[in-house]
């Protein structure tokens, strides 16, 4: 059977999946599913029969997740959401990361006020894990511009990463029992102390199974103007890591801004990275200009990719989960706009090409290859 | 103790499928809160959609006494008379 590319796409309004077969030419639109209220995480667990999960977070009425068993034909609520305990005293206000967990049908969920979930049963009853959620620092991490929030899990074995904004970058190296901060080289603008052992504004991690020691970061850069105390700090934005994220080092030289949200690998190719640089104040594309740069060695260079996206005029923002990249031989990048366009980037990125114009505000794009 | 008196809760067309369709009920109860405590028991998949984990009534969430919103009365605290009806309304907004 030809393979199916299937897209989900959490919007301001609800969430969207889209179909196309392995030539991706041609995608059909699916939804909106949910009640129109905001979706900021969505997953496709190809384990087994494929699920896809949805997060749908009403200002009326609290956090549900969504859960299709038929490739997003249909959405139900599973029987629960995560949830603090009654005498916790937080109160979720948004769910900002679905990653698969360690055993089929597990799920890990992060959420805001940051602190992570549990589910061992495809999201039907959760369990907060305290190893985290309950850290000694988790009372003095701040919210950043989008709220308190644990955003990105990217799990390795027993290895667990996770990006907290903005509470910096945490491991654990016991399965989730235990994390520490783990920022050595991870700069932070908006504090008097530019390295910090903990409070960085992470935006996203990712990584690549056949370089398990590597992981890429784009960090909250753009204070290389900074004059205040602790001098400027230019290239924090964008950071690599060679020892399972124990020290990051800058690999923002050469682009056009160091700010940035989504940080995506090439599934093929653990020295391909991309990103899409921002200008830090507007946060949308320099010059009105958008394009996505990639980099083939690691981060040491980087080149301009903005074939079919427009020359000017143009000031959309790509939010952190907004970008994903399929695992066809040859990949296709996925990238969701602020101003509700979905862009592929076909050819790993050397043609753009709009493949729906007027979607509500994207905030999450996750793609598989079923 | 005298009994507690009998109100009707009207639901919401969002909320009815957490109450198997129901678009009002009788329930006892002497306050806001006591309300909110029997719907936890007795409907706890509508109560999670009224109120979050500590227990706070949802920020867009209004509820009426009669005519009356609870923010202008005693909100939570507000006294029930038998026959009232305690009505749950999204708060308006939009975007």
């Amino acid at each position: 059977m030809a393979d199916r590319v299937i897209l989900t796409i959490g919007t301001r309004k609800g969430l969207f999946v889209a179909e196309g077969a392995g030539p991706r030419r041609r995608f059909v639109l699916r939804g909106p599913f949910g009640p129109g209220v905001p979706v900021y995480a969505t997953l496709i667990d190809a384990r087994g029969a494929p699920r896809i999960y949805a997060s749908s977070c009403s200002p009326f009425f609290g956090m549900k997740l969504l859960r299709s068993n038929d490739l997003g034909r249909s959405f139900r609520e599973t029987k629960s959401a995560p949830a603090f305990p009654k005498d916790d005293g937080r109160a979720l206000a948004n769910i900002w990361s679905l990653e698969a967990g360690p055993r089929r049908r597990e799920l890990l969920c992060g959420v805001e006020p940051a602190s992570l979930f549990r589910s061992r049963n495809g999201g039907n009853s959760w369990e907060m894990v305290p190893g985290i959620s309950n850290h000694e620092h988790a009372r003095q991490w701040q919210p950043g511009g989008g709220g308190l929030c644990l955003h990105t899990i990217v799990r390795d074995g027993q290895r667990w990463h996770l990006a907290i904004s903005t509470g910096g970058h945490y491991l654990s190296e016991d399965g989730g029992e235990t994390f520490r901060p783990s920022n050595a080289g991870v700069g932070a603008g908006f504090a008097p102390d530019p390295y910090p052992e903990f409070g960085q504004c992470v935006h996203k991690i990712a990584r690549h199974d056949d370089a398990p020691g590597r992981l890429y970061m784009q960090n909250h850069g753009g204070w290389t103007e900074w004059s205040g105390p602790g001098g400027p700090r230019p290239d924090i934005g964008v950071l690599r890591s060679d020892d399972y994220g124990r020290t990051w080092n800058s690999i923002a030289r050469g682009l056009p801004s160091d700010f940035g949200f989504p940080i995506v690998v090439h599934p093929h190719d653990a020295d391909t990275v991309y990103v899409v640089p921002l200008e830090p104040e507007t946060r949308t594309c320099p010059g009105g200009a958008p394009a996505v740069w990639r980099s083939e060695n690691g981060g040491a260079s980087w080149r301009r990719l903005a074939r079919g996206f427009p020359r000017r005029q143009s000031y959309f923002t790509v939010l952190r989960d907004a970008m994903d990249i399929d695992r066809a031989r040859t990949p296709a990048l996925y990238m969701g706009t602020t101003t509700g366009q979905l862009w592929i980037g076909r050819d790993g990125g050397e043609q753009w090409d709009c493949l729906f114009d007027s979607l509500p505000p994207i905030h999450n794009v996750r793609v598989a290859v079923i | 103790m005298p009994p507690e008196p009998s109100v009707t809760v009207h639901v919401p067309h969002p909320l009815r499928k957490y109450c198997r369709g129901a678009t009002r009920f009788a329930i006892a109860a002497e306050t806001v809160e006591r309300a909110l405590d029997v719907l936890e028991g007795e409907h706890e998949a509508l109560y999670r959609n009224l109120c979050d984990e500590t227990g706070a009534l949802r920020r867009h969430l209004n509820v009426f006494i009669n005519a009356d919103n609870i923010r202008d009365l005693d909100g939570i605290d507000t006294t029930l008379k038998p026959g009232d009806d305690v009505t749950i309304v999204p708060a308006v907004s939009g975007g």
